[in-house]
């Protein structure tokens, strides 16, 4: 029996190596994609990067005058026709100021017809001096100064209307005043963010924060990024498909709008100031219509637009190379 | 025969075992280190083909690009998709104030591709909350758990927050990954919060990630996309094998496990072979005699070889099952083993080649026997 031991044991030996290798060998399956990625629906294209924005792009609303807010019109997504009011600056001070004007325009309309009362009391005066005159009861000089004295109530009464005009400027001023406080919608369209409240601050000028966004949302409009080493390969007739982040499935045919003229340096996440570019991206700007999909301003889509092979030279259009697969047939 | 002689059958048997054991094991620890230098990319399997700098050299060689080249990657003929990868370095703070060098992945924000094969705890989805991280358990029960003052060491868990660059990261899953070269803990997160934990980079993404469209030849596409985009491109065992390449030529580790299988090699050979040659030179008269009686050359040599043969069978078993043996109890350590089936099939040729020296050995001096040395002693 014991001379059997250790071929027995050997045998175990290999048994136990063979199992561990077959253990060993077997690896983890890999872990799926929590979103299926998608694939591009064209033969060839282009990638890029797209924001939806609103068709007339996103405007960040300013106010002229600044000040405390007094009033908000409207409300986050309402949708508002041009001209309607937005949010309104505090308009105290130039209500006080409006009616201090007009009380000026008041005085000053009291002070013409003072003026005038003073012009036909000279005027009277002088026709009385002139018949006086001509009887020799008042001397020469006497006549020349209530002539003189006409004239001097003729330039007052004047300046005295001249007055009333300039207040009554005045008061169109501040009338205009009031009206500027009111910020209106350049446009029809909704309102996308709202970062004003009542009682905050608005300063005039360019804000960091737009105090609100406004643009029309119908259609909507996806600015696309290309990187510069494609952009040769789109063309404005090509098709073009955006797909929503996230789901696949929410996807979207997409018009050509225009191309932005001047390639930009891409936009990074990082937004540090001191950051170098050294990407340019062309942006080119596609509508769609929203319907029904869940798609929101200033949310991200992957866009696919078809493109040439890269073997087709430079300059040839889609339609040429249409042709020319069309003739190889 | 030799079984007959105990003392000198447990010598050889020893002998080869002693060879066996050491080849086998030393050169399962040498392949388990090496499947370690490319682990990660044993765990990110879902990805045909690998993008990145031209210059790289191996996995955790990292040479970020331009984020708008995975666009650029997107848009050659034949990719389905191709997403981008973080992978870094960072430094973590933990709770209890230690720091640890973590290996960071970021993965693409919409569709978590790259992820860790097999969550633990948690869900691959719970990247989306803030701040999420995914760390490993290796990571998680060893360097990343904090010590309380009693010396016991608490995992760390779902919840627990750390500090990695000075940014805030939550805990929202355990995951299983192979454990890498340098074992220092993976923490997976989104692409985008990876670039704002890691330092201010002008370029952040380390890899495009590539599936090619179903029917695509995975070498074609890897030409063009080196041709379209200038960016190097490998298949996934193209990767593994640059990897491996260059561990084996810029670190000592082959040199080092060579040199001991080597030695082991010897050693078999030595003992094996002189144990044999002596029992052959011991047994010299019984081999005459039967020669005398006129038993031809080839009898005697296929006596010798299945006794060679038997031996080495024996050794090689018990090598084998001892070295497998030690693979199962240094499972849950630190040390890596790994032992393919190529890896039998090497040390079964070296015992063959040790038991053939050592009856090569005695063979000679067999065959070159006159029957009558039975007479002269």
């Amino acid at each position: 029996m014991r001379k059997y031991l250790l071929p027995v044991l050997s045998v175990f030996g290999i048994g136990f190596a063979i199992l561990t290798v077959l253990t060993g060998s077997k690896s983890l399956p890999p872990s799926q994609p929590v979103v299926d990625p998608g694939e591009p629906p064209f033969r060839s294209s282009v990638a890029g990067a797209g924001i939806v924005e609103a068709n007339t792009e996103n405007i960040a609303i300013g106010t002229i005058i600044p000040g405390v807010v007094s009033e908000i019109h409207v409300s986050v997504g309402s949708r508002v026709n041009a001209h309607d009011p937005l949010f309104k600056i505090d308009d105290r001070d130039l209500k006080a100021q409006h009616v201090i004007r007009q009380t000026a325009l008041r005085v000053a309309k009291a002070n013409v017809r003072v003026e005038k009362a003073q012009l036909d009391d000279v005027k009277d005066q002088l026709v009385k001096a002139e018949i006086l005159s001509q009887k020799k009861v008042i001397s020469a000089d006497e006549l020349d100064r209530r002539r003189y004295a006409v004239q001097i109530a003729r330039a007052r009464f004047d300046r005295a209307r001249a007055e009333v005009a300039s207040v009554r400027a005045q008061v169109k001023e501040t009338e205009t005043n009031l009206d500027r406080v009111i910020v209106r919608a350049p446009c029809d369209g909704k309102v996308l963010q709202s970062k004003i409240h009542i009682g905050e601050f608005a300063p005039a000028g360019v804000t960091q924060t737009p105090l609100m966004l406004f643009g029309s949302t119908e259609p909507l409009n996806v600015r696309v990024d290309v990187d510069e080493n494609d952009a040769w390969r789109v063309y404005p007739d090509a098709t073009a498909v955006a797909f929503l982040r996230g789901n696949r499935n929410i996807k979207t045919p997409l018009k050509f709008v225009r191309f932005e003229p001047y390639v930009i340096p891409k936009k990074s996440l990082t937004g540090d100031s001191t950051e170098r570019v050294d990407t340019r991206v062309l942006q080119v700007i596609y509508s769609f219509e929203r319907h029904d999909l869940p798609i929101f301003t200033g949310q991200q889509m992957d866009v696919f637009i078809e493109a040439p092979d890269r073997a087709t030279p430079p300059g040839a259009t889609p339609q040429a190379v249409g042709e020319k697969t069309q003739e190889a047939r | 025969m030799l079984v007959g002689n105990r003392a000198k059958y447990l010598g050889i048997v020893v002998g080869l075992t002693f060879a066996s054991l050491l080849i086998t094991q030393q050169s399962a620890i040498f392949v388990g280190l090496m499947t370690r230098t490319f682990g990660f990319l044993t765990d990110t399997a879902l990805p045909d083909i690998w993008v990145m700098d031209p210059k790289v050299q191996y996995i955790d060689d990292l040479k970020p690009l331009k984020e708008t080249e995975s666009l650029r990657v997107r848009s050659v003929q034949g990719v389905a998709w191709a997403v981008p990868l973080y992978k870094g370095l960072l430094k973590a703070r933990l709770p209890n104030g230690t720091f640890q060098t973590c290996n960071v992945i970021g993965l693409d924000d919409e569709t978590l591709i790259g992820g860790p094969p097999r969550m633990l705890q948690g869900q691959m989805a719970d990247l989306r909350r803030s701040d999420a991280v995914i760390v490993d358990v290796v990571g998680a029960r060893g360097k990343l758990a904090s010590i309380l003052p009693d010396g016991r060491r608490v995992p760390m868990k779902i919840g627990d927050t750390m500090e990695l660059n000075d940014h805030r990261a939550v805990v929202v899953g355990i995951c299983q990954v192979q454990r890498t070269f340098q074992s220092q803990p993976v923490v997976y997160t989104t692409f985008s919060r990876a670039t704002t934990f890691s330092p201010r980079e002008r370029k952040q993404m380390s890899f495009v990630l590539v599936k090619a469209k179903p029917g695509q030849d995975l070498q074609t596409l890897c030409r063009r996309i080196r041709k379209e985009t200038g960016l190097a491109a490998y298949t996934r065992d193209e990767f593994k094998k640059i990897t491996i390449s260059y561990y084996r030529k810029y670190t000592g580790i082959p040199i080092n496990f060579g040199t001991t299988v080597v030695l082991g090699f010897i050693v078999g050979i030595a003992i094996a072979g002189q144990t044999f040659y002596n029992f052959t030179l011991d047994n010299l008269r019984y081999f005459g005699t039967l020669k005398a009686m006129g038993a031809s050359d080839f009898m005697l040599l296929r006596m010798i070889l299945l006794q060679a043969t038997m031996v080495g069978g024996i050794g090689y078993g018990l090598g084998v099952g001892a070295a497998s043996a030690f693979g199962l109890l240094s499972g849950h350590t630190e040390l890596s083993f790994r032992l393919p089936w190529q890896l039998l099939a090497f040390s079964a040729i070296a015992i063959m080649l040790i038991c053939a020296i050592s009856a090569a050995l005695s063979m000679w001096k067999v065959i070159r026997l006159e029957p009558a040395v039975v007479f002269k002693s």
